[in-house]
């Protein structure tokens, strides 16, 4: 009797402690969402994260101009890092507390589990045409858009001049001239690397797009993903020859992005892949840094640049916010808010006002001009967001010394798994 | 639950030995209920109805966005058997808590042992044993990983400068799995050490000073001393710092998902940063329950065995 009290509490113990971690996942069921509408007052949440050290600030002016143009409605802003958006939105999705506005990437899981409002059912149809077309089809859903296109990003390659004339590079515009290049680069030693290769979990489906798009090979479409293809096996083939033939820093297989970035903008780096923010970054971090903004090399010279557009979505919830949301959109979208929006973080508008009103803006100018080469991410595949989180988890591998084909097969078993 | 309540009612019982039992069990449980009801809400709260929602996600089809879309049996279980790197990760989750516990363990006999002699400062050191105890674990583990960052890294730079690392960037420690891991066993103990060496500090106070002027009188030497006297008087508080290590290095993510967190494949995961990545980057909710659920059995069989084998709660 007394053993067995023992043993039961020493597994309660464990239980106890097991439970701190394994509950993360246990959104909270009770309560609905934004239940404060006191009167006649509606109260909208915005779930959004931050892009920059300006995005709270940004989005706060916003509010309080809509709140003093629309009193009887309320926003509830939320502000995440990148990081934790994801399973913070799925929290509180499954938890009934979807917010009724969210900023996010992906969309088409919440589109396919009917939660969405379509995008014109909030937002008037003159905000719905100032939209660049390109930019709605990208965020359709057989022909049904879901998502209101918020901003724009292309990539492009920034130079290190100094790095590249001390060890008697030019800027490539193939790929062997950027072998070439960066090991020569490479060459001058003291820690300094050739390319930049972020293949770490961060954005690793960034530059395997670079890579396997260059290289004449693609994603998918809407229908179908394809990763595990001979196309997209040239481009993984020549990452890991740029790998061993040591044009890249050290561990490119785990390396991420920003911290990259930044060694980058203390001039370690000869040449990295970057986004118009990046401009910016340089300008605060190092502003004697000598460099030039090309377009990215590929396989053949032919330009190519990859798109990411970010999305803002309405949840449908209980149905009783359309009214409010649509009046919080077209606030957003109207010129005089939107724009000064975009140019303060860095990015590319998606409306054909706003790309009008930045047309004569010098620092976007190389990625504008690369904009109409851009390809997109099948980020209206449902399948897309376990193809993204796989490229995460596992393209890195490439770096590792394992087989590329082997890497293929793999992201495009755990995307069909779902 | 009921199970429960009859454990928990046993406790006076068990606790009186030599005392002559009442005998009417009923009323008992009924006089003891306001008494232990508190207990009994917080354990089904915070125990039994987290497990049971855990265990209900485990059985369900739960999509991406996190909607429940009906029962699937046990196929979530099957996903994780079938997952390639299941095993290994499994064999590393063991390695994880047995290098781990062993070296916290031995380093903190080392420790209690020194902080029970009377020395000058013994205040302080015993004080700067118990700081980083104060300090959060993620706290610990990023300055750790960022003094282990190529190029600007602390750590790196002084190992380039003593000239140990001849590559001016330094070496990527949190790049690499084996190396990543083997850091990150190091932050472990370092932040196990504080309760451990104290658990033991503890004991080894209540080690009867007569006994060991005794064993001084009969000529044993120290060490002859230190392990037929010391240790065994010690095996109270090394076999419940042993528990509870197991237990919290086995369910501790922090120190992994920042030092492997960047690394592709699987090759430094344990099964708490595999659950992480099934929720985090997969937002498989079902599966990661279903390895929680795993994971949660593990535990149980592990400390089964233990207080099985050991019998920690023995006196001596």
């Amino acid at each position: 009797m007394k053993k067995t009290l023992r043993v039961g509490a020493m597994v309660a113990t464990a239980a106890l402690a097991t439970m701190t971690l394994a509950s993360c996942g246990f959104g909270g069921g009770a309560g609905e969402g934004g239940g404060d509408a006191s009167g006649s007052a509606v109260t909208l949440n915005l779930l959004v994260p931050s892009y920059s050290d300006n995005t709270q600030g940004l989005w706060e002016d916003v509010i309080a101009g809509f709140e003093d143009a629309n009193p009887d409605i309320k926003v509830k802003l939320e502000v995440q890092s990148w990081d934790n958006l994801d399973s913070v939105i799925t929290t509180k999705v499954s938890g009934n507390q979807a917010p009724d506005i969210y900023n996010g990437g992906p969309f088409a899981g919440f589109a396919a589990d009917d939660l969405l409002y379509t995008t014109e059912e909030v937002v008037s149809p003159e905000t719905f045409s100032d939209f660049q077309d390109t930019f709605i089809d990208n965020a359709s859903v057989d022909g049904t858009a879901y998502g209101l296109p918020l901003i724009a990003s292309a990539r492009a390659l920034f130079v290190n001049n100094d790095l590249l004339e001390q060890a008697g590079a030019k800027i490539p515009a193939t790929w062997d001239e950027l072998l070439e290049s960066a090991k020569k680069v490479s060459a001058l030693g003291n820690g300094i690397a050739g390319y930049g290769m972020p293949l770490g979990s961060e954005e690793a489906q960034a530059e395997a797009a670079v890579w396997l798009w260059g290289g004449g090979g693609t994603f998918g479409d809407a229908k179908t993903i394809t990763v595990d293809t001979p196309e997209n096996l040239v481009g993984a083939a020549f990452i890991q020859k740029m790998v061993t033939e040591g044009a890249t820093q050290a561990d490119a297989g785990s390396t991420d992005r920003s911290p990259l970035m930044d060694i980058f903008v203390q001039g370690k780096i000869g040449m990295q892949v970057g986004l118009p923010p990046t401009v910016g970054q340089i300008a605060k971090g190092n502003p004697d840094l000598n460099y030039t903004i090309a377009p990215i090399p590929t396989q053949d010279g032919s330009a190519l640049t990859v798109g990411v557009a970010d999305h803002l979505m309405a949840f449908k919830n209980d149905g009783t916010k359309q009214e409010a949301i649509t009046k919080f959109f077209d606030y957003y979208f109207s010129p005089e808010v939107y724009v000064p929006w975009v140019q303060t973080e860095g990015f590319l508008p998606t409306t054909k006002s706003g790309a009008e009103q930045l047309n004569g803006e010098e620092s976007l100018k190389p990625f504008l001009d690369a904009l109409p080469a851009a390809e997109f991410y099948p980020s209206t595949n449902a399948k897309w967001s376990a193809t993204d989180a796989a490229f995460k988890a596992l393209f890195g591998q490439l770096a590792q010394g394992k087989d590329a084909a082997g890497v293929l097969a793999e992201i495009q078993a755990q995307s069909d798994a779902g | 639950m009921s199970k429960t309540t009859k454990q928990k009612t046993s406790i006076p019982a068990g606790a009186a030995t030599g005392r002559p039992r009442s005998g009417t069990g009923g009323k008992d449980l009924l006089d003891a209920l306001p008494w232990i009801a508190p207990v009994l809400a917080l354990i089904v709260g915070v125990v039994f109805f987290p497990a049971g929602v855990m265990f209900y996600n485990s059985t369900r089809d739960i999509s991406q966005s996190g909607i429940d879309k009906g029962p699937v049996g046990f196929d979530n279980y099957l996903e994780v058997f079938n997952f390639a790197y299941f095993w290994p990760i499994f064999g590393r989750t063991i390695v994880w808590v047995l290098a781990v516990v062993v070296l916290t363990v031995l380093l903190s006999l080392a420790l209690a042992q020194l902080l029970n002699k009377a020395f000058p400062g013994r205040q302080l050191v015993r004080l700067a044993v118990i700081v980083p105890w104060a300090a959060s674990v993620v706290m610990t583990t990023m300055v750790i990983y960022y003094g282990l960052e190529p190029y600007f890294g602390i750590i790196n730079k002084f190992l380039v400068d003593v000239g140990l690392i001849d590559t001016p960037e330094g070496f990527g420690w949190t790049r690499n799995a084996d190396t990543a891991f083997a850091w990150s066993i190091v932050i472990a103990v370092f932040v196990s050490l504080p309760f451990t060496t104290y658990t033991i500090l503890a004991g080894l106070q209540g080690v009867p000073g007569d006994a060991i002027e005794a064993a001084k009188m009969d000529g044993a030497s120290p060490s002859r001393t230190y392990f037929s006297i010391v240790l065994p008087q010690l095996r109270g508080a090394i076999s419940v710092a042993v528990l509870i290590n197991i237990i919290n290095v086995f369910n501790s993510l922090p120190i992994l998902k920042v030092m492997t967190g960047s690394i592709p494949g699987y090759d430094a995961d344990t099964i708490m940063t595999m659950i992480f990545k099934y929720i985090q980057n997969q937002h498989k909710l079902d599966v990661a329950s279903a390895l929680s659920v795993v994971a949660f059995v593990i535990v149980i069989v592990i400390v089964a065995i233990y207080v099985k084998v050991v019998k920690p709660m023995k006196e001596v």
